[in-house]
């Protein structure tokens, strides 16, 4: 029995419709923009706490910290 | 193995660090150690840096120090849940050709099997994986990655199209993953609570697997207190 075509802006919404239409060099140049943006604007390298982790240790994090200082923090965010 | 090899598949996870899997056996991290040395990185946390850690599943967690990837995060691993030894993720490896040169990835099913963990970003990350991958070849593919897709698909209404559309295959994988028979009923909701079910046995299997070294960390640690 055949199906019916996908739409898949519908089912997952525009943007990932899109990301999954590229190719993987496609995403990889993608994701490798945004990480020079986030470098920019002086983002943090440390990764994000996941308390969920196996790894995790809240000591470890705050003595590991790169360049001694937490990730970048939201100070404000915008209404809707 | 991590946000990096998820990008690439069609997962958009903004990782700040970067994790492989490695062969551990002492000549290969006698290069590993050259790398690392190279990248001036230096173990952060516990456990260090040896082969019986990465053997026993630990990861090995590195912070370079030299120009161009200061404060850069790099986690080692030689062991994963759920996956073969190294010698045969390494076969079933995917390279992938960037304008940064070759990438050697996990493949999609290792990658998916990498994921069920017990942590709550990990599985709408699956979903997406999988779902990108069904938006890349489907409706029509070969059987093996059919299989692929009646094992692991995660979005209720596509698990309904392909067993409607491979219904036979479906019903052989039925005994692997009863999911599929609510599937192969388009009943959409008990595909829902059995996808919900199956995450939480996972979850619960990857605790029971991380329990002792857990533990062993610990004891790592308080012994790095002392």
């Amino acid at each position: 029995m055949d199906t019916q075509p996908i739409d898949w802006a519908e089912l997952v919404g525009a943007e990932w419709a899109e990301w999954y239409a590229m190719t993987p060099q496609e995403r990889f140049e993608a994701s490798s923009k945004l990480w020079q943006t986030y470098l920019e604007l002086g983002g943090s390298l440390d990764p994000e706490p996941d308390s969920q982790s196996p790894f995790y240790s809240d000591e470890e994090r705050r003595a590991f910290a790169a360049h001694g200082r937490p990730g970048l923090r939201v100070v404000r965010r915008g209404g809707i | 193995m991590g946000g990096q090899a998820c990008v690439l598949y069609g997962g958009a996870e903004f990782s700040r660090d970067t994790d492989i899997v490695v062969l551990a056996d002492d000549d290969n991290l006698g290069r590993l150690a050259a790398a690392v040395a190279e990248l001036e990185a230096d173990v952060v946390a516990v456990p260090p840096f040896s082969r019986s850690h990465l053997e026993a599943g630990h990861a090995v967690h590195f912070r370079c120090r030299a120009g161009g990837v200061e404060g850069m995060r790099l986690d080692v691993m030689a062991r994963i849940r759920g996956l073969p030894d190294f010698t045969t993720l390494w076969q079933r490896r995917t390279t992938i050709d960037t304008a940064a040169g070759p990438i050697e990835a996990l493949s999609l099913p290792d990658l998916v099997t990498a994921k069920k963990t017990q942590r709550d970003k990990d599985w709408p990350m699956i979903t997406r994986l999988v779902e990108a991958d069904y938006a890349a070849h489907g409706p029509r593919a070969d059987t093996p990655r059919t299989v692929f897709w009646l094992r692991e698909l995660r979005t209720p209404s596509i698990l309904v199209d392909v067993t409607r559309s491979a219904a036979d295959v479906s019903a052989s994988l039925v005994p692997k993953r009863p999911l599929l028979a609510a599937a192969l009923a388009a009943d959409v909701a008990g595909v829902a609570a059995g996808l919900a079910a199956e995450e939480a046995r996972e979850r619960e299997a990857d605790r029971i697997y991380w329990a002792p070294l857990r533990q062993e960390l610990e004891r790592l640690r308080l012994e790095r207190r002392r």
